[in-house]
């Protein structure tokens, strides 16, 4: 075609575009995906029986501060990777925060507790298949994010699936906390941070191939 | 006469107001721009430039919600435009890049770019404003003369004056071990 056509044709198309479009295709995304990773939760793992008795204690919201701090950050970056002209990762630093603090409870925690118990604070119950879990639920999330992603336009793949992956896991961490009944901090630092890097590495490695454009 | 970054600036964003005439006009100056671009980075027919060219204008058409208005819009540009370049050379088509590929490819590794900027950022951070961006429009973001000309709207002798000026005292500070 010739390229006059192609830009009389393509202007024929010019809906205005509202701002803050990237944030909110990015949002949209991730809370469609997390329906389906919550209907999943309530329908086949079913919700912690003692959750309102759970809301209202520390273990609780240490879990979701950790999770949606994560899954703040990860956004903020995938939102970033969205554009073009990305430029630098300014906010990277900020993930280590959550980490950092968690990691302080984890060690105020096995202060407190004898040595005895310690493989078990750090086991728990579930150690075995939370990570996985986190996982399985990061992927709608994921898939949500790759629709949001149709529309724009990252151009270094592999760190913004990476990002996305991310944000996948984080985001699936949080909606895990309604099942998952586990208490300490070196437990959700370990095999929660785990589930969420390995969104976030599928991620890496899909990204190249699933957000070309 | 090229057209510069306030010119390209103002269509882009009334385009996104809605306004078709004027993302047709954005589109039409897009075009020279980006043939040169391509023409001095890939050597192939002009069919197959052509094809680049309005690939990229597609893509600049389908993603300009990405377009933060606050940001150049040169930027934005050249960033999809090297995009589809190197997407084009990765699948194989029948353009082949002139030189420097592996800067191009290299450039896309994220970990090791990222902290190498971190410190071309800290080193630009020590020039005055218009020799740091000048620097990183011709040396970094690989844009021509001409075109960080336009970007900037500087003039050519300008630009060239304030890179070299620029580096010469990069090249002082690093060799004197920084202030």
């Amino acid at each position: 075609m010739n390229t006059d056509d192609l830009i009389a044709q393509l202007s024929s198309d010019v809906p205005p575009v509202r701002r803050h479009v990237v944030g909110r295709r990015i949002a949209v995304g991730l809370l469609a995906g997390a329906l389906v990773s919550g209907a999943f939760v309530v329908m086949a793992m079913g919700v912690r029986p003692d959750i309102g008795k759970a809301m209202h204690g520390f273990a609780f919201w240490m879990k979701w501060s950790y999770t949606i701090s994560l899954a703040i950050a990860a956004l903020t970056m995938t939102a970033q990777l969205a554009r073009p002209d990305s430029g630098r990762l300014r906010w990277l630093w900020l993930m280590a925060i959550p980490v950092l603090l968690l990691a302080g409870l984890g060690v105020f925690e096995l202060v407190r507790t004898p040595p005895a118990q310690w493989l078990a604070m750090w086991l728990g119950q579930s150690w075995m298949t939370c990570p996985w879990r986190v996982l399985a639920l990061a992927m709608p999330i994921f898939i949500g994010l790759l629709w949001s992603f149709r529309r724009l336009a990252p151009t270094r793949l592999r760190a913004a699936g990476a990002a996305a992956g991310l944000a996948a896991g984080a985001f699936a961490a949080t909606v895990y906390c309604i099942h998952c009944p586990e208490v300490s901090a070196i437990f959700v630092l370990t095999w929660y941070s785990l589930g969420i890097l390995l969104a976030a590495l599928v991620g890496a490695l899909l990204g190249p191939r699933l957000l070309r454009w | 006469m090229r057209a510069d970054e306030d010119e390209l600036r103002g269509l882009m964003i009334s385009g996104l107001d809605g306004n078709a005439g004027d993302h047709a006009a954005l589109l039409r100056l897009l075009v020279p721009i980006l043939r040169g671009y391509y023409r001095r980075r890939a050597s192939g027919g002009d069919d197959e430039i052509e094809d680049l060219v309005q690939e990229t204008l597609i893509a600049v058409h389908t993603r300009r919600v990405t377009y933060d208005r606050n940001r150049a819009f040169t930027g934005w540009l050249f960033a999809i435009a090297r995009y589809k370049m190197i997407d084009n050379f990765r699948r194989g088509r029948r353009l082949q890049p002139i030189d420097g590929l592996e800067d191009e490819l290299v450039a896309d590794g994220f970990e090791e770019s990222s902290s190498a900027r971190i410190d071309v950022d800290d080193l630009l951070g020590t020039l005055p404003d218009k020799q740091a961006r000048m620097i990183r429009a011709t040396r970094i973001e690989g844009l021509s003369i001409a075109e960080a000309a336009a970007a900037g709207g500087l003039g050519e002798s300008d630009v060239k004056i304030s890179v070299h000026r620029g580096i010469k005292a990069l090249i002082t500070r690093i060799q004197g071990g920084g202030r």
